[in-house]
């Protein structure tokens, strides 16, 4: 079961990533590029369509690791500090704390993102989504390394 | 609500819950303890070596995440609320802290989990 929830929980983390990397980097991507550029791909989808998902993802992610974290915390932690992995237990506390004030951030994000932009909050929409964006990609490295730490740098 | 004061609430919300969430975490104020192996919460800051000896408390591992954020929460949304309550004329403050402050109770949380890279 653990190991189903898991896998779920790296899914939803993957199309979490995707949905805000495309955002933040519609979001930072220069207003003047052509349509036919790279960014200018990304600009021809209205960035404010990912601002639900990424919300719903998010909160389910952070829910199905919170369940894992418990499991994480009997089974597979005593073996990390029994083989002296300090680095891998520091980066996955700030894993946790990062997704913890993601968590707080969200309904700002959402409040941001429910309109059209305007002057006013255009960049804290900005700062909010690529706090956001760094907070998965932190968090999606960490769980990957995690996840795989047995066999990582072997 | 009006859209002002759902604005000066999530933006408070938002700084109020890093700002206390970083606290709660240097402090080690969790509303509950969670102990996964046994399956019970205590409320409260507890520490499996209170209970057993400390060459022991692997056998009790405490989870505290989940009571920090809870104090976080609950830290914040006395915060929002005190926000909407509030004038207009202080949204500016709300809006200034909203992009401030997570990313430096980030920069705290990285200082607080230091010792894990000093080992």
């Amino acid at each position: 079961m653990t190991t189903a929830i898991l896998i779920v929980h790296g899914l939803v983390a993957v199309a979490l990533l995707g949905a805000i990397t495309h955002q933040s980097l519609a979001t930072c991507a220069p207003s003047n590029a052509k349509p036919s550029s790279f960014f200018g791909r990304f600009c021809a989808i209205p960035a404010e369509r990912f601002a639900n998902a990424i919300i719903v993802l998010y909160l389910t992610s952070a829910l199905l690791g919170a369940v894992v974290y418990l499991y994480f915390k009997i089974d597979i932690q005593p073996d990390l500090e029994r083989d002296r992995h300090w680095h891998a237990m520091g980066f996955l506390d700030l894993k946790e704390d990062f997704v913890a004030i993601g968590l707080g951030v969200l309904p700002a994000y959402w409040f941001c993102w429910r309109g059209p932009a305007d002057s006013q909050h255009n960049h804290i929409r900005t700062i909010l989504t690529i706090l956001l964006a760094f907070i998965v990609w932190w968090s999606f490295l960490v769980g990957h390394v995690l996840n795989d730490i047995r066999g990582f740098g072997s | 609500m009006s859209a002002s004061a759902v604005r000066r609430f999530v933006f408070a919300f938002g700084a109020a819950f890093a700002l206390f969430y970083a606290v709660a975490r240097a402090r080690g104020l969790a509303i509950f303890t969670v102990y996964p192996a046994q399956g019970i919460v205590l409320l409260g800051t507890h520490r499996s070596r209170e209970f057993v000896d400390p060459v022991l408390d692997f056998l009790a591992p405490e989870m505290y995440w989940y009571g920090w954020t809870a104090a976080a929460a609950v830290g914040a949304l006395v915060v929002g609320v005190v926000a909407t309550v509030l004038t207009e004329r202080l949204s500016w403050v709300w809006a200034w802290c909203i992009w401030t402050v997570p990313p430096l109770a980030m920069l705290a949380c990285v200082y607080l989990t230091m010792p894990w890279f000093r080992l």
